[in-house]
């Protein structure tokens, strides 16, 4: 089945749970990797992850003890749909590369 | 020191109470406790916190709102208040301006903000067809009782008839606000 596209939000927000984090360190690696073009607001973040959450692309690790904040982590699964999100956004560049940067 | 002040603001008012709510905190009042018609404020730095409200789905005090408290405690956005109505709610928050120059946002995505405007636009509904029946059995009594009383059911049909145009308003306000965010998600996201 052709997957669905991703949201921008949701795609980086997969890129930034490569290593464990928190909601807010979500926020913040999430406006860094974008050049601060895409901000996400909690209430979006936290529909977003429950949605992966169920989804099973990412998992809830036990609170940090330090931070006393919740983290989160990409699964297995999570990374399939991330690398085919890639595959896909590549086909798109590579489709209107001809158009765009060819004349 | 504790001030308590009593201002009157409508469900559908929230940006204006948000609006007088933060003009209260940069003249150096914080919000603790109440909304809508009491409000109680201690003394705060002027200008340290930033307020916000907005209706979640459910009771207040329910699991699923509890969690999404503590998730808003993590960006440092902190629930200081909450009242309950039917099917509803609405919660107060704050936070430090430092870090939320341009209002809290809960919401950037343009789904969630269409589902969001749809809860508070069935909400509103629900509000004019109660007031539309309010009017229309306290019209209907106040012209077929005779004496003093009829007089309290006229003013009460006026009331609810007033509240009725007024929500109405504000329901229309929503319906091409949620218009114009679809128009808009049929090309971005």
């Amino acid at each position: 089945m052709p997957q669905q596209a991703l949201t921008e939000a949701v795609y980086y927000i997969l890129l930034s749970l490569d290593t464990p984090l928190h909601g807010y360190g979500i926020i913040q690696n999430v406006a860094d990797l974008s050049g601060g073009r895409v901000r996400l607001a909690a209430g979006t973040l936290y529909g977003a992850i429950n949605t992966m959450l169920e989804k099973g692309w990412i998992d809830a690790l036990p609170e940090n003890p330090e931070s006393r904040k919740k983290e989160y982590v990409i699964t297995a699964s999570g990374r399939n749909i991330l690398k085919e999100e890639y595959d896909r956004l590549k086909e798109l560049v590579e489709n209107g590369k001809g158009l765009l940067e060819g004349n | 020191m504790r001030s308590v002040v009593h201002k009157w603001f409508f469900i559908w008012q929230l940006d204006k109470e948000s609006l007088w709510i933060n003009d209260m905190a940069d003249h150096g009042y914080g919000l603790v406790k109440g909304g809508r018609i009491t409000f109680e404020f201690d003394d705060v730095e002027p200008g340290k916190y930033i307020y916000s409200s907005l209706f979640l789905k459910g009771n207040g005090y329910s699991a699923k709102n509890m969690e999404f408290y503590r998730f808003l405690e993590d960006m440092g956005i902190t629930m200081i208040n909450r009242i309950n109505y039917p099917g509803t709610c609405c919660v107060y928050l704050r936070a430090l301006k430092e870090d939320h120059p341009n209002g809290i946002e809960i919401y950037s995505d343009i789904d969630s903000k269409i589902a969001y405007e749809s809860t508070l636009m069935w909400y509103l509904l629900f509000l004019v067809f109660f007031n539309v029946f309010a009017f229309l059995l306290n019209f209907n009594s106040g012209l077929r009782m005779a004496g003093g009383l009829s007089a309290i059911n006229m003013f009460a049909a006026f009331c609810s008839l007033t509240l009725v145009i007024a929500s109405s308003v504000y329901f229309f306000k929503l319906l091409v606000r949620i218009h114009r965010l679809r128009k808009e998600r049929q090309i971005h996201e």
